[in-house]
């Protein structure tokens, strides 16, 4: 697999971080705008500018808009979805990441960069039988 | 306690819905394995614990294929057979079935 590199939008700072930088600048709509940068340069621009995502109902509120329009939706029980939310803001403070509390991580970064919530789920088996993520988070619209 | 390398263990994770739904099933298997005077079911707890973590990886090979990919929860793996089951759709008799072979 190609080697993912940053890249800065020279017109808003936009940072990306992919095999190459987007032809549109998807802030400010700049052409080919985005050039390679290193780590040190990105964390400048970044740096405690991101929104912190560290509050369940802040979870709540991202997983609903990423299901908006998709074929499958965020699990109708309350309770269920709260738990894996706590869940995941344990395992951002207690391992680095939100990661997904119904597997465990290898202790192989890149093969554990798979499992930060929410994941390519469409791809586990369990989707394909069931149409729900392995933990149940997301499932099939009726 | 069961002795380390012949036991049946059951991983789980605190924050896992689908574990806290097979953990009482778990529990019912484990009393009657061991009423018939068999050992009962080992519970470890993978996110909250170091040790018990690198204990599921050590089973990793296993555990993966049984998981369909990756290291999942809730999962049973047999340390005498070197069999695993895994996910939330494992049923009581799966588990006794893992046990017994
Ligand atoms: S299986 Fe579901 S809960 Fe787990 S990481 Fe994927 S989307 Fe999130």
């Amino acid at each position: 697999m190609a080697v993912k590199k940053l890249w800065r939008c020279n017109v808003c700072n936009d940072i990306h971080y992919g095999i190459k930088g987007p032809e549109v600048c998807p802030t400010c709509g700049a052409k080919n705008a985005f050039m390679l940068i290193d780590y040190p340069e990105a964390k400048k621009v970044i740096i405690d500018r991101g929104d912190r995502l560290d509050q369940v109902d802040q979870l709540l509120e991202v997983w609903e808009r990423f299901a908006e329009g998709k074929p499958f939706r965020l699990n109708p029980d309350a309770e269920f979805v709260k738990t894996l939310a706590r869940g995941e803001l344990e395992n951002q403070r207690n391992h680095g990441l939100k990661y997904c509390p119904c597997r465990i991580t290898t202790g192989n970064l890149e093969e554990d960069l798979d499992l930060i919530c929410p994941c390519n789920f469409f791809i586990q088996p369990v989707y394909r039988e069931t149409g729900e993520c392995w933990c149940g988070l997301f499932v099939g619209r009726k | 306690m069961s002795e380390q390398g012949g036991r049946l263990i059951f991983f789980w994770g605190r924050e896992c819905p689908h574990c806290a739904k097979l953990h009482p099933v778990v529990d019912e298997v484990s009393e009657e394995l061991v009423k018939a005077g068999g050992q009962g079911i080992t519970q470890l707890e993978v996110w909250h614990s170091d040790e018990n973590a690198k204990l599921m990886r050590s089973y990793g090979d296993v555990l993966k294929r049984a998981c369909g990919g990756s290291l999942g929860v809730p999962s049973l793996y047999n340390e005498r057979t070197k069999k695993a089951l895994c996910g939330m759709r494992t049923t009581k008799q799966q588990i006794l079935d893992l046990a017994k072979e």
